[in-house]
């Protein structure tokens, strides 16, 4: 009997799979760790979404609070591997003042429910979903990922384009001084 | 402002991924880095049929010479800005056109792609403008160069910083079998 070869999608999830793990192993650019300062800061523009529960959230309903905003998708390989250390700076800073939501761009509940299990910590702050993109021009956003910090206020306070460490001594030393 | 003077382009590097045998080419210049690493067909393929693109759909893309590119700003002495229809690129010499984002965004969309797959493969794309600020503002993203497999060619990356012009030029670089 003749074996029947491996049909195309099958061949299509394991090309996926070897170039995510050869991805993650060799030639990724290092996240970095820095914040920008936001020179004027101006009131955050408008953020509501639902979250996996399907409530909405508001990020004014965040004021006294520090809120790192995060805009990113499962694809997103800088994206992915940021969300790890978003949770571990959630953990180290839930007695300051400091909270995140995360916006996840143009997927669905599954998809992003699937990838959380793949992140080590998984994330436990808000996933939001922006299944149109529309924050994007609102809050001028050119790549993935993107992050705001938003201070007590509601102001733009720091801007990070690209991946970040964010348990990084000196982003999280950023972030809670503007608690304090 | 004083035009600031720098050292020459580094030297560009090459690397090979032991896993996927994707090759890199890679420099920096003005403390600006920039690098493409090879995306195979069927590596673009698995990712955007994950996206919800028929192979039909996207194939025109992922054989048209795809790069994931990174540009980042680690130690530029101002805030970098490029707009990606200002680079270039040329085979032996001559200049040859690449297709903006917004072209295959609307390519795609005649070949009725979803709307959740035309978000996902614009925001998977190389920004076609952006500003980075100095310490490790980045970004990475699929670079369409529309040239056949196998052809070699050389990129210029530009961008400008404080009104002084600046380029970074990889050669030889070749688009993946």
């Amino acid at each position: 009997m003749q074996t029947k070869p491996p049909g195309r999608a099958l061949q299509i999830l394991l090309l996926c799979l070897l170039w995510a793990s050869a991805t993650q192993a060799q030639d990724l650019p290092p996240l970095t760790h820095k914040l920008t300062p936001i020179k004027t800061p101006s009131v955050a523009p408008e953020l509501i979404f639902e979250n996996m529960d399907e409530e909405t959230v508001d990020l004014k309903d965040y004021r006294g609070k520090v809120v790192v905003v995060n805009f990113w998708a499962t694809w997103c390989p800088p994206c992915r591997r940021e969300m790890g250390s978003m949770e571990r700076l959630y953990q180290a800073t839930r007695d300051s003042k400091v909270e995140i939501l995360a916006v996840n761009i143009g997927e669905d509940l599954d998809t992003v429910f699937s990838f959380l299990g793949t992140v080590e910590p998984s994330p436990t702050f808000p996933l939001l979903f922006d299944t149109d993109a529309v924050s994007m021009k609102k809050w001028k956003v050119k790549g993935l990922p993107t992050t705001y910090i938003v201070d007590t206020e509601g102001r733009l306070a720091y801007r990070a384009i690209g991946g970040r460490e964010f348990d990084h001594p000196a982003i999280r030393e950023a972030i809670t001084a503007l608690g304090r | 402002m004083l035009p600031v003077f720098y050292p020459a382009q580094a030297q560009q590097l090459q690397s090979v991924n032991d896993a996927t045998g994707a090759r890199s080419w890679s420099t920096t210049h003005a403390g600006v880095y920039f690098s493409l690493t090879q995306i195979r067909p069927e590596q673009g393929d698995a990712f955007y049929v994950n996206r919800g693109f028929s192979l039909e759909q996207i194939r025109p893309f992922t054989a048209s010479c795809v790069y994931m590119t990174v540009l980042r700003n680690d130690s530029a002495a101002g805030v970098v800005h490029f707009v990606r229809d200002n680079w270039s690129i040329s085979v032996e010499g001559e200049a040859r056109a690449f297709k903006t984002v917004e072209q295959w965004v609307k390519q795609l969309a005649a070949a009725e792609a979803s709307k959740s797959a035309l978000i996902a493969f614009r925001w998977a794309q190389f920004p076609p403008e952006q500003e980075y600020e100095p310490g490790g503002d980045w970004n990475q993203g699929m670079l369409s160069l529309g040239l056949p497999a196998g052809q070699v060619f050389d990129i210029t990356a530009r961008w400008d910083l404080g009104g002084q012009n600046f380029e970074a030029t990889l050669t030889g670089v070749e688009c993946a079998n």
